[in-house]
C-alpha cells in the first residue's frame, strides 16, 4: 500500500511528518503546477469547480508515481465535496489505474475520533502509544507554518526589498518541513520570527489593509489563486485573513464539540442579509463582508468558478447596507497572471484614491 | 382576502397542489405566474451574477412577473427531505437571495424545510408559516393535513397513470395547462420508448426544453420521465450507482437515468443546465455509466440561455435517427 494525496497549500508537511513517524510508504505528488491543472482540466467533467479539477491532477499525478491509495477529503454538506472521491476514483479507474483506491477522508461526523481512526487504518494498525505522538508533531508542524505565513504577510508590503520576505518564508518551510522533533521546531520557529523582525522595512509606509475572504480552497492553495497574496504584498497591501489550517483543525478537532464555534460570530453578523447556512463557506463571506466593512479599506473575495455557496454569496453580498469595496476573482483554468495583475492594481488605486478623499475631508 | 403568489418555476413541479391547497384552506387566494417567456428569463438573468443557473434566473424572472399581481410571494427553503440528503446550495438560499436581488419584491413567506431536525422542528416551521394567517394552530393543523393529502394524491397520479406533472397539476388544481390542445392529438406512439431525465423545472417548463416532450411525442415516440417511476425503483438504482445519496436531486437524475439505462427504454436524454452544480457530477456518473455497459444510447444536452432552438432539434433528431438504425439492425440480427 502506497500512500499519495492531493496538495493544498503546504498541508503535505503536516502529513509528511506524520506518516514518516509511523513508517507509511507515502509519496508526494509534485506541487500543483501548469501540468497537474492540465491533467485535472482534461479529465474532469467540465462544469466542476477548479477545486476539483487541480485535486485530481494530484491525485493523477501520485498514481503516475505508484500511489495506490489516494486520500481526498470528504463529508456529508452541501456542497459537492461529498462526491468528489467517489467520481475522482471512477475517473482514475476509466483511465487505466485500476487498483487504485480514493479513500475519503470523512470526519464531519466524527471529528477527532474520525481522523485517527482513519490514520490507524493507513498505518497498518499501529499502536496508538505511536500514532498520537505522531499526529501530535503533525500538528505542531501545521501551527507552525500558519506563524510564518502570518509573518510574511505583515512583512510583505513594508519590505524595503521587494521579495525578501518571500525568500525567506521559503526557507522557513523547508526548515519546517526538515525539522526532527518539537525541540527542534520551536528553534526554528524562535529563529524566523527573529529574521523576519529584521527585514529591513520602509517606517514611513502605510499599507492598505485588505480582507481575503472566499472559498477554503482557493485561500489556501496559491496556486489556484495566482497567488494572490503575494502579489498584494509587491502592491504593498496588507492582507489579513481569518482562515488559517491550523485555526481551522483546531475548532473543528477540539473546540467545536465543546460548543466554542469561533464562526457564530460572523454567522450572526450574515443573518440580516442570509438566515441560514448555505453549505460551503458562503455563510462566511457574506458574515465577513458586514464584519469588516469599517475595519479594512477592501476586500478581494476569492471564489472558484461554478463554486454553488458562493454564487449565492456573491448575489446577496452588493445589497448589503455595510458598504465596502470588493474585487471577486473567480478562479478557474482561464485566469492568467496579467489579466488578474491589471484587475488587483486598478483595485488598489481605487482604495488609495479612497483613503486619500476619507483623510482630506 | 390576501393574495400569495407561487412562481411556476424550480419546486413548483414538484409541490404545487399542496402549497395550494394549504394557503386556500388557510383563507388565501392563490396566484400563479405566467408560463416562462423569453422576456422572464431575461429579466431574471439581468439581476444575477453571470454563472446563477439557468434555474435560478427563470425563477427569480417569474418572481419579478409577480411583483405587481400579489401581497406576499410564497419561497420555501427546501433544506432537506429525506435524511442526510440536502438540496443545492441555490435552493437553500432562495428566500435570501431573491430578497437581496430583487428589493421592490413584495414580502416574502419562506419556511425552513429540514426533516434532520425532527419532526417537531417541521411542525414549529409549518405553523410558523400558517401563522401569517390565522392565530389557531388547530386550523393550520387542518390545512397541513389537506395539503399533505393533496400532494399524495398528485405522485399517485403521476406514479399510478403516468400523468405528467403539468397534467397532473391541471387535474387537481384546475390551473389550466400552457397548450391545452397539444397533448390531444399526438400520433400513436409506433417509433421508439425515449426516456428523458433532469429535474422537472427543466422537463416540463416549455420554454427552457424547447418542448422536447412534445417533439418527441409528435415524432411518434412513447415518453417516459423521472416521475413515472416509484421511489422504490429510484432508490435501489440510485445505490447501485452512488452508493447513499447526498442531495435530494439525485433520485431524479442518477436514479432515473439508472433505472432507464438498464430498462426497456431505446434511448436516454439527459437534460441538463449549464452551472447546475448537482447536474455537473450526476450526468457524468450517468454518462460514464452509459458507456461502460454499453446498452443504451445516452445523450445529454446541456441547456442555457444562448443554446439555439435549431441546435436542439438537430441534435435529437440525430439521436432519433441513430436510434432507429440500431433498432433496424437488431431486428435484422434475429431475424
Amino acid at each position: 500500500m502506497r500512500i499519495g494525496m492531493p496538495h493544498m497549500g503546504n498541508v503535505y508537511i503536516p502529513f509528511k511528518a506524520l506518516f514518516r513517524r509511523l513508517n507509511v510508504d507515502f509519496v508526494l505528488p509534485p506541487v500543483s503546477n501548469r501540468r497537474t491543472l492540465s491533467l485535472g482540466v482534461r479529465y474532469s467533467p467540465e462544469g466542476l469547480c477548479l477545486p476539483f479539477k487541480l485535486t485530481l491532477g494530484n491525485l493523477i499525478e501520485a498514481a503516475e508515481l505508484g500511489a495506490d491509495t489516494l486520500l481526498m477529503p470528504s463529508g456529508y454538506g452541501i456542497c459537492r465535496l461529498g462526491y468528489y472521491a467517489s467520481t475522482q476514483e471512477q475517473i482514475l479507474h476509466d483511465m487505466g489505474y485500476d487498483n487504485v483506491e480514493v479513500v475519503k477522508v470523512d470526519f464531519s461526523e466524527h471529528k477527532l475520533s474520525g481522523l485517527l481512526k482513519i490514520i490507524k487504518r493507513l498505518s497498518n494498525n499501529a499502536p496508538w502509544t505511536r500514532i498520537i505522538p505522531a499526529f501530535r508533531i503533525g500538528l505542531a508542524k501545521l501551527k507552525t507554518l500558519d506563524k510564518m505565513e502570518r509573518l510574511v504577510q505583515k512583512v510583505r508590503p513594508v519590505e524595503l526589498v521587494k521579495g525578501t520576505a518571500n525568500k525567506l518564508y521559503a526557507k522557513a518551510i523547508k526548515a519546517i518541513d526538515e525539522a526532527e522533533d518539537s525541540k527542534a521546531l520551536k528553534k526554528i520557529e524562535k529563529a524566523y520570527i527573529n529574521q523576519f523582525n529584521q527585514v529591513a522595512k520602509d517606517p514611513q509606509a502605510q499599507p492598505l489593509i485588505v480582507g481575503i475572504v472566499g472559498e477554503f480552497y482557493v485561500l489556501l492553495e496559491p496556486f489556484s489563486s495566482l497567488d494572490v497574496e503575494s502579489e498584494l504584498g509587491k502592491l504593498g497591501v496588507e492582507v489579513r485573513r481569518r482562515l488559517f489550517l491550523s485555526d481551522w483543525t483546531k475548532f473543528t478537532l477540539f473546540l467545536n464539540s465543546l460548543g466554542i464555534n469561533e464562526t457564530a460570530r460572523i454567522h450572526k453578523a450574515a443573518l440580516p442579509y442570509l438566515k441560514r447556512d448555505i453549505g460551503g463557506d458562503g455563510w462566511e463571506s457574506v458574515g465577513e463582508k458586514v464584519l469588516h466593512a469599517k475595519e479594512y479599506d477592501g476586500l478581494i473575495h476569492l471564489a472558484p468558478f461554478t463554486c454553488m455557496p458562493e454564487i449565492v454569496a456573491r448575489n446577496i453580498m452588493p445589497s448589503t447596507k455595510e458598504n465596502i469595496p470588493v474585487l471577486t476573482i473567480l478562479c478557474d483554468e482561464q485566469i492568467t497572471k496579467t489579466g488578474m495583475l491589471t484587475r488587483l492594481e486598478a483595485f488598489v488605486d481605487l482604495l488609495e484614491r479612497k483613503r486619500r478623499v476619507r483623510h482630506n475631508s | 382576502m390576501i393574495r400569495v403568489g407561487i412562481p411556476r418555476a424550480l419546486l413548483y413541479y414538484q409541490y404545487y397542489p399542496m402549497w395550494k391547497v394549504f394557503f386556500e384552506e388557510l383563507g388565501a387566494e392563490v396566484v400563479v405566474s405566467p408560463p416562462t417567456t423569453q422576456n422572464m428569463l431575461s429579466e431574471g438573468s439581468s439581476r444575477v451574477v453571470a454563472d446563477t443557473c439557468l434555474a435560478v434566473k427563470v425563477f427569480l424572472g417569474h418572481v419579478l412577473s409577480l411583483v405587481e399581481e400579489c401581497d406576499c410571494i410564497f419561497i420555501p427553503a427546501v433544506r432537506s427531505v429525506k435524511r442526510k440528503a440536502y438540496s443545492c446550495s441555490k435552493l437553500l438560499g432562495l428566500p435570501d437571495m431573491t430578497r437581496a436581488v430583487i428589493p421592490e419584491s413584495p414580502p416574502i413567506l419562506e419556511i425552513d424545510i429540514d426533516v434532520n431536525k425532527g419532526k417537531p422542528a417541521l411542525y414549529r416551521a409549518i405553523y410558523r408559516l400558517g401563522r401569517h394567517f390565522t392565530w389557531n394552530p388547530f386550523e393550520v393543523r387542518r390545512a397541513g393535513i389537506a395539503a399533505w393529502r393533496a400532494n399524495l394524491d398528485y405522485q399517485q397520479l403521476m406514479c399510478k397513470q403516468g400523468l405528467m406533472p403539468p397534467e397532473a397539476i391541471e387535474k387537481i388544481a384546475g390551473t389550466p395547462q400552457v397548450k391545452p390542445e397539444t397533448h390531444t392529438d399526438y400520433p400513436a406512439p409506433t417509433r421508439a420508448t425515449i426516456a428523458i431525465i433532469g429535474h422537472s423545472y427543466f422537463l416540463y417548463d416549455e420554454h427552457i426544453s424547447y418542448r422536447l416532450i412534445h417533439r418527441l411525442k409528435r415524432a411518434q415516440n412513447r415518453v417516459l420521465t423521472p416521475e413515472m417511476l416509484t421511489t422504490d425503483e429510484l432508490e435501489s438504482a440510485t445505490a447501485r450507482l452512488v452508493g447513499k445519496a447526498q442531495w435530494t436531486c439525485d433520485h431524479e437524475v442518477v436514479g432515473a437515468g439508472g433505472h432507464y439505462l438498464n430498462s426497456k427504454a431505446d434511448g436516454v436524454i439527459g437534460l441538463m443546465t449549464f452551472g447546475c452544480g448537482p447536474d455537473s457530477l450526476l450526468m457524468d456518473t450517468l454518462h460514464r455509466q452509459a458507456n461502460r455497459s454499453k446498452t443504451t444510447p445516452f445523450m445529454s444536452l446541456t441547456l442555457e440561455e444562448h443554446t439555439a432552438e435549431a441546435g436542439v432539434i438537430t441534435r435529437l433528431e440525430a439521436f432519433l435517427d441513430m436510434i432507429e438504425r440500431r433498432k433496424r439492425r437488431q431486428v435484422a440480427v434475429c431475424v
